[in-house]
Parts: C-alpha cells; sequence; structure tokens
C-alpha cells in the first residue's frame, strides 16, 4: 500500500463546536498521530472557501486520505466528498467525525468534550487509514412509468409524464376514473365545475396513446429497484384479483397517487348519522346538488340547514390533523344552499375557519355577505343534535356551547350536514409494502423530506402524489403531481443513474443459502438465486444498513467501507489507551 | 354562576339580522369577531364590553338578550370602531340601529318601530297629527276670538288657553315617556340583572341621571385621533339638550309672560333668544353634516326618520321666529296664522318623540345611571362572593 497522508480538518462550527471543544488542542493532539501529514482548524469547513483548502491542501501536499471532524455525516458527507472529487481524489477515501451533535451540543463540561473529541477524530484517523478507493456503479434507467391511481393527481402525472413521450401505465382500482373529485360538485373557492375539470383530463387520458390505461386493477407485486422496477397489473373483478393472467410491465420510476377515503361519520355517534335521517355528510349533500335537488328524506325543501365542521378531524378521538378542505368546501355549501332556495337560513358550525389558500379569506367574506350564520364551537365541546319537538317550525336542534357569545344557544336545522374529514384508505398499507415507502401514525405516506423534499420517498425511483401523502386541495394535488412528473423527468433525461458505491455484498463461495439475510432486509435488497443456489444483493437497493452482514451466520457477507477490519480499527482507537493531552 | 339555577339554551333567530337591516344595520353580518372595535372603543370597559359582543348577539338573533342590554346606549357613536373594522362591518351604525331597534322595543304601542320601519307611515302620522292640530285650533279661535287680535281681550288665541294646551300635550309626552322608561327598566334591572340590586342604590346613583342629562359629558369622553370632531358633536348636543329644555320650561311655565306684548319683557325673552340661538345653531349642524356626510362616519348612513326631524325642527325654529316678529311689529294676522303653523309642527314633533331617535335625551342618562348601579351592585356582590363571573 501506498504511504498514507492524511489530512484533518477541525471544524469550530462558528462557536458551536468551538465553545465546548477546544480545537486548538484537538489539532495538537491529531499533529502528532502518525501518519497525519497536515492539520488545520476553522471556522465554517462546509464553506465554499473551506471545501477549496481541502482541495488546495490535497493537490499541495498530495494527501491521500481526509479526515473532517464537524458535524454529522448525514448533513455535509455529500459536500466534502465533492471536495475530495474536485481534488482528483477518490472519493471514499475519506472519513467524518460527529464532534458537533454527538459531542459539543451534548456536554457540557468542556475539558471532557474536548478530550471526546479527540477520540472520535483519533478513530476516523485509524479507520480512515484502512480506506480502499470504491467506484460507483452505474445503471440504466427504463424510461416508463408506473402510476398507481387514477385521481386527478395520478391522472395529472400521467399526462405531463405521457405528453413528453414516456410510456405511462396507469393503474385504477375503480371502474372509471376521477377519484373522489368526481363525486364533487362545484370547487371551492372560484366555484369551476369539478365536473369540468375532470372531464377534460379523462379525455385526454383515453385518448393518449402514450397511457395504458388499467381500469379496475391492482398491482399485485414489485420487484427490482429504481431505474429497473418489474410490477405485475392484475385486473380485478369484485373481491379479489380474478384467475387471468397478470400483466407485467418494466418502469424505471412508480409514482403513487392512491387519495384518500372520507371518514366515516357514524363512528361519533352522537352526532347521530344513520340514526337522524337528515343528518347527513358532504358527499351526500354533494349527490343531492348534482342532482339538483337539496331536500330533506321527506322530500321537503329544508328552511335550516346546519354545517358542522371538523367531523373526524381535530380531535384526540379520530384524528388530530385538519383535512384541510372541509372549512371552504362547507363554504362553497352555504352557496350552493342559498343560489338554490335564497329564503333557506345556514349555519355554520365551526372550531376555527381555516382559510389559507389564495382566494380562501375573500371566498369566506363573500359568505358573509349572504348572511350565513357563523358559530363557534370549543374543540372539546361538540354540538349536541336533537329531534325537534312537535311545536318546533324545524326538524332537529343543535345545541351547542357558542364560543364568541359565551352563551348556551340551540340552532333550527332541518338539514344537517357533516363536514366528513379525509383519511388513508384502507389499503393504504398494503400500498405502502408493496413500494416499500412509510407511513406516519395517521396512515398517510411518507415523503422523504417534508420541507425539501415533499414528493420524493425514502425508497428511489418512488415518488407520492396528492391526498395519498396528507389531506389537501385539488390546486396542492396537481402542484404535487407536476412535480412528481419533473422528478421523474429529470431522472430519465440522464439516462443512467449512478448508485452509491457504500453497499453490502453476498461472497458467494461462502454464502451457504440459508436464506436467512432475505427476510431481514429492511430494503428488500436481498434475493434469492434459485438456479445457483445462494442470496444475492441488489446493490442498487442497498442502503448499507449493516443488517445483513451482522446477521449471516456464514459470515459471507461484506459491508463496502464497513469491512470488519476498518470497523475494528475504529473500535480500537476509541478504546485505546492514548494520553489525551 | 351562583345566580342563574338552570342554564337554558337560548334559541337563535336568523331573521332578526334581516330585521335589523331596516333599523339600519347592514352590514353586520360581515363581523368576524377580531375584537379590534371593541379594543379601540373609549366606553367599552371590563363589565359592559361593546360594540363586537352586541353584533355577535344580532347576528346570532338574540333579541330577548339584546333587550335587555345597555351597551347600545353606552355608545356615542364616534366611529371609532367602524374606522377600525377589518371587515366593514360597521359597528358603530349597527350600535345606532340597535338604538333605533331598543326604542322601538321599549316602546309598548308598536308606533316606533312602524315609523322606523316606513317613512311613509311616519310622515303621513306627522301630516295627520298636524292637520288635526290646526283644524282644532283654527275652529277653537274662530269660535271664540278674533283673528286679527293676538293677545289681550278677544284674542284669537289666548295665552291660557294655549298653557293649558301645552300642559295636555307635554302630560301625554310625559306618559308615553313614563311608560317606556319602565319599560326599559324592567328590561335592564328585572330581566338582564341575575344579581340582587339593594333599593338604595337607586337614591344613591340617581344624581348621575341629572348630571348625565344635562352635562352630555359622555360625547366629550369619546377620545379621536381627530379632537375637533369629537369635541363638536358634544357642544351642539349640550346646545340642543338646553335649547330644548329652556324652551320646554317657558312654554310650560311662562307661556302667558312669553306671550304677552307687543313690549318685549327681557325677563323671560333672554331666556327665548338664547334657546333659539342654540337650536337655530344645532339645526343648521345637523343638516350640513346630513349634507356633506363623507367626513363623518356618524352621519354616513342617516336614517330617513333622522329627516323628518330635522324638518319639523327647522319649521318650528323659523315659524317661531317669524310669528315672534309678526307680533312686536303689529301684523296680527301674520302673526296668527303663523302661530298655528308653528303649533301644527311643535305638536306632531313632540308626540313623535317618544316614538323616535330622540328620546335617546331621556334613555341615555337613564341607561348612564342604571348601568352605574348595576357595576356597583355587582361588585358589592364580588365582595360577598369573589368567584361570581359575570
Ligand atoms: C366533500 C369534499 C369536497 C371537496 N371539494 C373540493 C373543492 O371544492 N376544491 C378543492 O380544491 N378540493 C376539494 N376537495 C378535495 C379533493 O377531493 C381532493 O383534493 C382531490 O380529489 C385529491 O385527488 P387525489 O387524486 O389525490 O385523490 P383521489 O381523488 O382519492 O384519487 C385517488 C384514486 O386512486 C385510486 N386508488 C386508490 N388506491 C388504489 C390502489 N391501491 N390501486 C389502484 N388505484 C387506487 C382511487 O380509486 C382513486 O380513483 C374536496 C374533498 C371533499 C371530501
Ligand atoms: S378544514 Fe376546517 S372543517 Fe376541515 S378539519 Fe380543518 S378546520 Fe376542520
Ligand atoms: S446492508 Fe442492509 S440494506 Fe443492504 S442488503 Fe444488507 S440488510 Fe439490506
Ligand atoms: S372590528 Fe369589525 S370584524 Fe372585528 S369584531 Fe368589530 S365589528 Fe367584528
Ligand atoms: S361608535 Fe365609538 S362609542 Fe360607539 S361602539 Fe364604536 S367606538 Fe364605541
Amino acid at each position: 500500500m501506498k504511504e498514507c497522508r492524511i489530512g484533518v480538518y477541525i471544524c469550530m462550527c462558528g462557536t458551536n463546536i468551538a465553545k465546548m471543544v477546544d480545537v486548538e488542542s484537538v489539532a495538537k493532539f491529531i499533529s502528532a498521530v502518525p501518519n497525519v501529514t497536515l492539520v488545520k482548524t476553522y471556522k465554517y469547513m462546509c464553506s465554499n472557501p473551506g471545501q477549496e483548502m481541502i482541495v488546495q491542501d490535497i493537490k499541495q501536499n498530495q494527501l491521500n486520505r481526509i479526515v473532517v471532524a464537524a458535524c454529522s455525516p448525514s448533513m455535509h458527507e455529500r459536500t466534502f466528498r465533492g471536495a475530495l472529487r474536485k481534488a482528483g481524489l477518490n472519493q471514499y477515501l475519506f472519513e467524518m467525525a460527529n464532534i458537533r451533535e454527538q459531542c459539543s451540543w451534548v456536554h457540557d463540561d468542556p475539558e471532557e468534550a474536548t478530550k471526546k473529541a479527540m477520540a472520535l477524530t483519533y478513530a476516523a484517523v485509524k479507520r480512515v487509514e484502512l480506506h480502499e478507493p470504491l467506484e460507483s456503479i452505474f445503471v440504466d434507467m427504463c424510461p416508463n412509468v408506473l402510476v398507481i391511481g387514477g385521481g386527478i393527481a395520478g391522472m395529472t402525472t400521467a399526462l405531463e409524464l405521457a405528453d413528453s413521450g414516456y410510456q405511462v401505465y396507469l393503474v385504477e382500482k375503480d371502474s372509471r376514473l376521477g377519484g373522489n373529485l368526481a363525486r364533487v360538485d362545484l370547487t371551492a373557492p372560484y366555484l369551476y365545475s369539478a365536473r369540468d375539470l375532470l372531464t377534460e383530463r379523462i379525455t385526454r387520458v383515453l385518448n393518449n396513446k402514450q397511457i395504458q390505461l388499467h381500469l379496475q386493477s391492482k398491482v399485485t407485486s414489485l420487484s427490482g429497484f429504481v431505474g429497473n422496477f418489474k410490477a405485475n397489473i392484475q385486473k380485478q373483478n369484485g373481491q379479489g384479483s380474478t384467475g387471468s393472467k397478470p400483466f407485467e410491465v418494466r418502469i424505471g420510476n412508480i409514482a403513487v397517487c392512491t387519495g384518500y377515503k372520507e371518514f366515516d361519520a357514524s363512528r361519533i355517534t352522537h352526532y347521530g348519522y344513520g340514526k337522524l335521517p337528515n343528518v347527513i355528510t358532504s358527499f351526500e349533500l354533494e349527490k343531492m346538488i348534482r342532482s339538483g335537488r337539496i331536500e330533506t328524506k321527506e322530500g321537503k325543501v329544508p328552511q335550516y340547514v346546519a354545517i358542522i365542521h371538523c367531523v373526524g378531524s381535530r380531535n384526540l378521538e379520530f384524528h388530530t390533523y385538519c383535512s384541510r378542505v372541509c372549512c371552504m368546501t362547507a363554504l362553497k355549501y352555504v352557496h350552493e344552499i342559498k343560489s338554490a332556495n335564497p329564503a333557506c337560513y345556514v349555519s355554520d358550525i365551526y372550531i376555527d375557519m381555516h382559510a389559507f389558500g389564495k382566494g380562501h379569506e375573500d371566498f369566506y367574506k363573500r359568505s358573509s355577505e349572504v348572511k350565513t350564520l357563523f358559530l363557534m364551537y370549543e374543540k372539546g365541546d361538540r354540538p349536541v343534535i336533537h329531534r325537534a319537538g312537535p311545536k318546533d317550525d324545524c326538524e332537529m336542534l343543535i345545541e351547542v356551547n357558542e364560543k364568541l357569545s359565551g352563551e348556551l344557544i340551540e340552532i333550527p336545522a332541518d338539514l344537517v350536514v357533516l363536514m366528513v374529514g379525509m383519511e388513508a384508505r384502507e389499503d393504504s398499507a398494503e400500498v405502502a409494502h408493496l413500494v416499500n415507502i412509510s407511513q406516519d401514525k395517521d396512515g398517510w405516506f411518507i415523503e422523504s423530506h417534508p420541507k425539501l423534499e415533499p414528493v420524493a420517498t425514502t425508497t428511489d425511483g418512488i415518488f407520492i402524489a396528492g391526498t395519498c401523502v396528507a389531506p389537501k386541495d385539488i390546486p396542492d394535488s396537481v402542484a404535487q403531481a407536476r412535480a412528481v412528473a419533473a422528478r421523474i423527468l429529470a431522472k430519465i433525461s440522464r439516462g443512467k443513474i449512478e448508485v452509491d458505491a457504500v453497499y453490502s455484498e453476498v461472497d458467494e463461495n461462502v454464502c451457504s443459502g440459508c436464506r436467512f439475510c432475505n427476510k431481514l432486509c429492511p430494503f428488500s435488497a436481498i434475493e434469492y438465486e434459485e438456479e445457483k443456489g445462494h442470496s444475492h444483493i441488489i446493490s442498487a437497493l442497498c442502503k448499507a444498513c449493516g443488517v445483513c452482514v451482522a446477521a449471516c451466520p456464514s459470515a459471507a457477507i461484506k459491508g463496502r467501507q464497513f469491512t470488519d477490519s476498518q470497523v475494528i480499527a475504529q473500535i480500537d482507537a476509541l478504546i485505546s489507551k492514548v494520553e489525551y493531552v | 354562576m351562583l345566580y342563574k339555577e338552570v342554564i337554558m339554551a337560548i334559541r337563535v333567530n336568523p331573521r332578526l339580522i334581516d330585521d335589523l337591516e331596516r333599523f339600519g344595520a347592514e352590514d353586520v353580518q360581515f363581523c368576524y369577531h377580531c375584537g379590534d372595535c371593541s379594543t379601540v372603543c373609549f366606553h367599552s370597559d371590563q363589565m359592559y364590553r361593546f360594540p363586537r359582543k352586541s353584533m355577535r348577539f344580532l347576528q346570532m338573533g338574540l333579541g330577548r338578550k339584546i333587550e335587555t342590554t345597555l351597551e347600545p346606549w353606552l355608545c356615542y357613536y364616534c366611529g371609532q370602531c367602524s374606522e377600525q373594522c377589518p371587515r366593514e362591518a360597521d359597528p358603530g351604525e349597527t350600535m345606532m340601529s340597535l338604538r333605533r331597534w331598543l326604542i322601538s322595543r321599549y316602546d309598548i304601542t308598536g308606533i316606533a318601530r312602524l315609523f322606523f320601519k316606513s317613512l311613509t307611515t311616519e310622515i303621513l302620522a306627522v301630516i295627520g297629527v298636524a292637520v288635526l292640530t290646526g283644524a282644532f285650533l283654527l275652529y277653537y279661535g274662530l269660535s271664540q276670538g278674533n283673528f286679527s287680535i293676538y293677545d289681550g281681550e278677544g284674542a284669537f288665541l289666548p295665552s291660557h288657553f294655549i298653557h293649558s294646551f301645552d300642559l295636555l300635550v307635554g302630560a301625554c309626552l310625559a306618559v308615553f315617556l313614563l311608560i317606556n322608561a319602565v319599560r326599559m327598566w324592567f328590561f335592564v334591572m328585572v330581566r338582564g340583572t341575575s344579581f340582587p340590586v339593594p333599593w338604595w342604590l337607586y337614591l344613591k346613583k340617581l344624581y348621575l341621571m341629572v348630571w348625565h342629562f344635562f352635562s352630555q359629558r359622555r360625547y366629550a369622553e369619546c377620545k379621536s385621533t381627530r379632537p375637533t370632531k369629537i369635541f363638536m358633536p358634544w357642544i351642539v348636543h349640550l346646545g340642543l339638550m338646553l335649547g330644548y329644555i329652556i324652551m320646554l320650561v317657558l312654554v310650560m311655565v311662562f307661556i302667558e309672560k312669553l306671550q304677552s306684548g307687543p313690549r318685549i319683557d327681557w325677563s323671560v325673552h333672554i331666556f327665548g333668544y338664547l334657546a333659539s340661538v342654540g337650536l337655530i345653531i344645532g339645526t343648521i349642524y345637523f343638516i350640513r353634516k346630513r349634507i356633506s356626510r363623507k367626513n363623518y362616519v356618524q352621519y354616513k348612513k342617516s336614517h330617513s326618520t333622522d329627516w323628518v326631524f330635522v324638518i319639523l325642527l327647522f319649521m318650528i325654529v323659523l315659524t317661531g321666529i317669524c310669528q315672534h316678529i309678526f307680533h312686536r311689529t303689529g301684523l296680527n294676522e301674520l302673526a296668527n296664522g303663523t302661530y298655528i303653523i308653528h303649533l301644527m309642527a311643535v305638536v306632531p314633533w313632540l308626540l313623535r318623540m317618544p316614538f323616535s331617535k330622540w328620546s335617546h335625551l331621556v334613555y341615555r342618562p337613564l341607561a348612564m345611571y342604571f348601568a352605574e348601579i348595576r357595576r356597583d351592585a355587582l361588585e358589592r356582590q364580588d365582595a360577598v362572593l369573589p368567584s361570581y363571573s359575570y
């Protein structure tokens, strides 16, 4: 092996590290370690001058190993690897010591913290000596795309991709396209017709030759990795799949747009949904509006309509989140009811009026114009619906502690509309498992970063859009759908994809074929090759978590960049009796 | 909640807001309860919070609740709240409309309500009363006197007769006002007060009513970024109020001295002139503000019945002065003629008062009086039972 010439950089991170760790002492200590050619401290290593310093030092001092003692590698490993590449050095000849998150931020004794920083940096130096240059692999990107879900989000993604010339497989489990939006009449806040919005999309999907539509179908299996997935699409009839042969497709990326389902109002027993005939859900009202007649079960035109917000949303019992669209939808009903019957009195019983979006506040004001009676209730203190007495001029009376007046009031109602919230579909866990993505506590799919990566997931090549991520309205769903299309197009345009060289490998000569590791891998990266009789790791899927490495009873699996010798050298360094002065 | 044993749910009435629209409240529905208005209102305090809460009761149609509140009377329509309101819900105008509505609620006859809702009815009623008055006076004058004699022997309308006539009209006025005041007391102090009020507080606070009646001080208490505009309404209200009172006393008590002539009896006439000046200035002020509304929130939407008042007042002042001049210059026929016209305006104007906005002259001081009694009574209660929550 060539002589090791290690460059060590100790970051102050402004005062984040320097206020607890004496970086100069660390530098002094490290400079005495064998093979360390150069040690520097700097205020912000990740800054451009900081990186440039590394590049120059590598060139001038023929450094061939780099250690940066700074923040967490999940923060800046990529950054510093980039600096190595720029200087012409293999990017894997690099190691980071985390002296911020795991040291300066969590300790309050500067002396001890400094000693710990010395130990961590020393261990990193010992480890990096054993690093080997690794090469990233490149795989071909299959340009076909699978879109699961034919709602407004799924159709939009499919159209965007197909219009760019790529083959799209659109799988919809229902017998028609449109999803939940097909059940809506007008849309808030501009009162566009949902039907018009959808008809245009649906016609375009049906006429687009690049889109292969599979109605009443489900994706039953998925294998492979980003750029090279294989999926089976199977026609459904009634319950479960039919005997018909599944249709196999090859795709490079997948857009999951499976949407939401409405909250089941009968779960809130005291609203009497299902028992009181004239307590209906928002979707039932949509149906009435679409049929052109808003009436009670007895066929009368209601004189009083009451709308109750946050049904199933924003409480500890059911869902804590806000469903985001029901407030504006309720206002939309106000307009629709009032225009159908101007003499009708509409009470809107809400917790808070969430009018955050474009045009929403104006829409709220316009709803005041038609003299809607807005009433506010306390989160934990739901309105109670009673049947009215024979002397009352209404069907029901709603009792509520009205917050803005402080009075206990009763509101006449002939028709009560429950604004049911959105929730994850019952088969969302199935879908999540199929495409290997995670769900949050409410069942919504988790994005890889809520701010910066809103449509990507932790599985490469799987993207999510629309209301399967969280409740949202049409504009937000469509924006996400187009974002997914843009992300996929960017991937396709690169032609090949680079796979991180840090992954695990099975030594086929040692593997006994026990298949123990196959089930353990959290990323489904291990497949069993029947004919050869041993396991194989798909490098593009492996995230190098190391589970299989530790589990293999034959020690047949090696984690690249996490070899036994590297890890042991690091541990040895940490527990060795070095005098940290 | 010690004094409200069982809390019964109150039924909302979405129709009340439509009703109030005819009393002038056109924008209440826009209020979304940010509370800015109550924050800027100089008169709103811990116990009497407004105008937001009044807006709320009105939106919900809690008529029986509003009936028992004093808040509308504690507002002096400085317009600060309406200027601040982000939703242009015009809380100041709403308070004004609520005062009109309250007047119609205090009024047992239902006349006030009719007048507020239909200008035509009001004008017809005014004309009717005026014609009746004129006919009666003409009949009386012609049957016992001489049209060309103004005072003394054989006078067309002898002063002792006018005196009795005035007292009769005054008595009617007093009876109506008294009934309304009692109803107001009943709404506010009986139905709307859930804590005990000791009787002697009524005596202790009596001075307040007198003080507020004569000083109209609350107008001057409104603080504004533009002080002159607030100061003016106070001066004008003070002037008008004093003008009315002096005139009323002169007419009710000293009419015979006032009507004798042609020599001017300065001991009474000096007051008459002063009062006339006050009334003229007040009337001109009101007319001007109602014509050039733009600078004054208060007059942006003056109710049509306000005009009936202004026009009648103007006629009274004009004919009063003419009649006085004609009499002193010996033009007795003209003096008698204008006198009849004068009285034809005075009688409907006075009788209309308990049914119109101008009864606030009585309700405002009463409201201040009741408000302070309630405040004291509640404080006494708090001292005994600190946990009582209003
Ligand atoms: C009462 C109500 C009124 C509304 N009004 C408005 C409004 O006025 N304005 C507005 O902006 N928004 C409104 N919304 C919100 C709007 O409905 C959603 O934003 C929009 O429908 C989301 O579209 P989506 O494609 O994400 O989901 P969805 O419409 O739910 O579509 C998902 C599709 O995926 C299919 N699918 C699900 N699982 C699978 C699977 N495993 N395999 C294959 N296919 C699958 C479903 O069958 C469905 O067709 C309203 C919502 C409600 C509840
Ligand atoms: S959008 Fe409105 S009604 Fe829907 S959950 Fe949120 S606050 Fe409640
Ligand atoms: S290292 Fe982790 S991700 Fe990679 S194959 Fe093994 S278990 Fe799977
Ligand atoms: S400022 Fe306007 S919107 Fe706000 S509470 Fe007052 S009247 Fe209502
Ligand atoms: S008009 Fe003036 S006094 Fe009346 S409520 Fe508004 S701020 Fe208060």
